[in-house]
């Protein structure tokens, strides 16, 4: 079933089937070292280029998990696609910003690092994955975060405000198609639907949470409109957001999708699909929405 | 978090004077609040972070970094994120490793062939391998200990693992 929905959303369906992950992707923790000095010292160990929609991303061919620059917290292991998020988001650099489902932190981290005099807050409501995500931002030597632990399908509730909020959604990471073919096998239609419940919660917080003229960055690493462009035309629906174009350069990106078996979805061409098979990344969508 | 007390700017001087002291460095902690736990445990977030207000919060799980503990003779134990800050301008105290034995240390194993700057035994050392600074070791006779946290540790390859360009 997941190949033939697939096929009907894109006409390159088996490119996306036959799609391989040939490099690795790192990025350069600007906290610890400089870009340049880096490469510099990977340069001797691994093969390495830049990646073009990130100033401070690498992509890596070789075992970077085990070099003396992993363990000081030079660089972080993260997706190239997974990038994108925080650019999108463009945090400024003296404000507050709220990542709701922040483990493991990379994103987290990431924004961090570019964030002069702001803090990042930090929530994941999961206690293990929230000790993967304190151990990262240790590691990332980041001391403008600040980790809680509330389920934030309710952190409304708690009267948290911020003009700047990312939401980067548990999802069934399809996206990730690329790295794992078994995940072919694990497909379920009825999770898709689940997570697409969680998913509204998450965004009715999120949209609460908000403050009038702030921006909330939704993403995730799935292929199923159910998880994306659905979520978004929920959030429209309810609440006073509207979708900000966005835009990356140096990165093959695709629009949202704009109807879905027989549905319609208004401005979701706005969004963005990054498709594994267009950049040898794993898969992402990015909704970029602003309250009014 | 379990928050003892939120360090003012003697105590932060005081503190730097205690760095100063065992390991000849200049930190200017003064751009940070630095506070402790009831374990003393050292901690470090950025001056713009308002520590009373998610000290206070139900379920802050942690503010800023962890930079060291403080021991009851008044030495410090930093984390790698702390000896990074102090190993900059640290002049004594000091364990230089070569790079073949950076793999034991970052394992957690005992270092048995380094060279000493102005070093105290059975007290803590920075561990540098050329411009790096790996972390804290313990100086111990004729061996240093790693003091590198169970999480933090890299991996031995297990045996039956096959090399990476090995065909599975």
């Amino acid at each position: 079933m997941f190949i033939e929905r697939i096929r009907a959303m894109i006409p390159d369906a088996e490119a996306l089937f036959s799609a391989e992950q040939e490099w690795q992707s790192i990025r350069v923790n600007l906290l610890k070292i400089g870009r340049d000095e880096l490469v510099e010292r990977l340069h001797e160990q691994f093969e390495v280029k830049p990646i073009p929609w990130c100033e401070y991303g690498l992509f890596v061919r070789g075992n970077i998990a085990k070099t003396l620059e992993y363990f000081l917290g030079y660089y972080h292991i993260q997706g190239a696609s997974s990038m994108l998020p925080p650019l999108a988001l463009e945090p400024e650099t003296q404000e507050m910003v709220l990542d709701m489902c922040a483990a493991p932190g990379s994103k987290t981290t990431q924004m961090a690092m570019v964030m002069e005099r702001g803090i990042v807050v930090a929530n994941d409501v999961n206690i293990k994955r929230l000790r993967a995500l304190s151990h990262n931002i240790q590691k990332s030597g980041a001391t403008n975060c600040i980790i809680t632990n509330y389920d934030a399908r309710f952190m409304y509730k708690q009267g948290f405000k911020s003009r700047a909020i990312l939401l980067d959604a548990p999802c069934t990471a399809s996206g990730r198609i690329i790295k794992d073919k078994h995940r072919l096998d694990q497909w379920n239609y009825h999770r898709i639907q689940h997570m697409s419940n969680v998913q509204k919660m998450l965004i009715r917080s999120a949209c609460e949470c908000l403050e009038k003229d702030g921006v909330l960055v939704y993403s995730t690493c799935s292929l199923e409109p159910e998880e994306n462009e659905e979520v978004i035309a929920y959030a429209l629906e309810r609440f006073d957001v509207e979708i900000e174009p966005l835009s990356f350069t140096g990165i093959r990106t695709r629009p949202g999708l704009t109807s879905w078996q027989g549905r319609r979805y208004e401005g979701l061409e706005r969004a963005v699909r990054v498709w594994p098979q267009d950049n040898g990344t794993e898969g992402f969508f990015i909704c970029k929405l602003r309250k009014y | 978090m379990q928050i003892a007390k939120i360090l003012g700017k003697r105590d932060v001087r005081q503190l730097e004077q205690l760095l100063h002291r065992h390991y000849g460095c200049q930190v200017d902690l003064s751009r940070y609040r630095v506070f402790i736990t009831r374990e003393n445990r050292l901690w470090i977030a950025s001056r713009e972070v308002d520590i009373p207000f998610f000290r206070d919060m139900k379920r802050c799980y942690r503010i800023g970094i962890y930079f060291g503990k403080l021991k009851r003779n008044n030495k410090i134990k930093l984390t790698i994120e702390g000896a990074l800050m102090v190993g900059k301008t640290a002049t004594r105290n000091m364990a230089v490793i070569d790079e073949e034995e950076v793999m034991e240390y970052m394992q957690g194993n005992d270092v048995h062939r380094y060279r000493l700057v102005d070093a105290e035994l059975h007290n803590f050392v920075l561990v540098k391998c050329k411009n790096d600074t790996l972390g804290c070791g313990l100086l111990r006779e004729g061996y240093i200990e790693s003091l590198v946290s169970k999480a933090r540790r890299l991996v031995k390859p297990a045996a039956s693992e096959p090399e990476e360009h090995e065909e599975k």
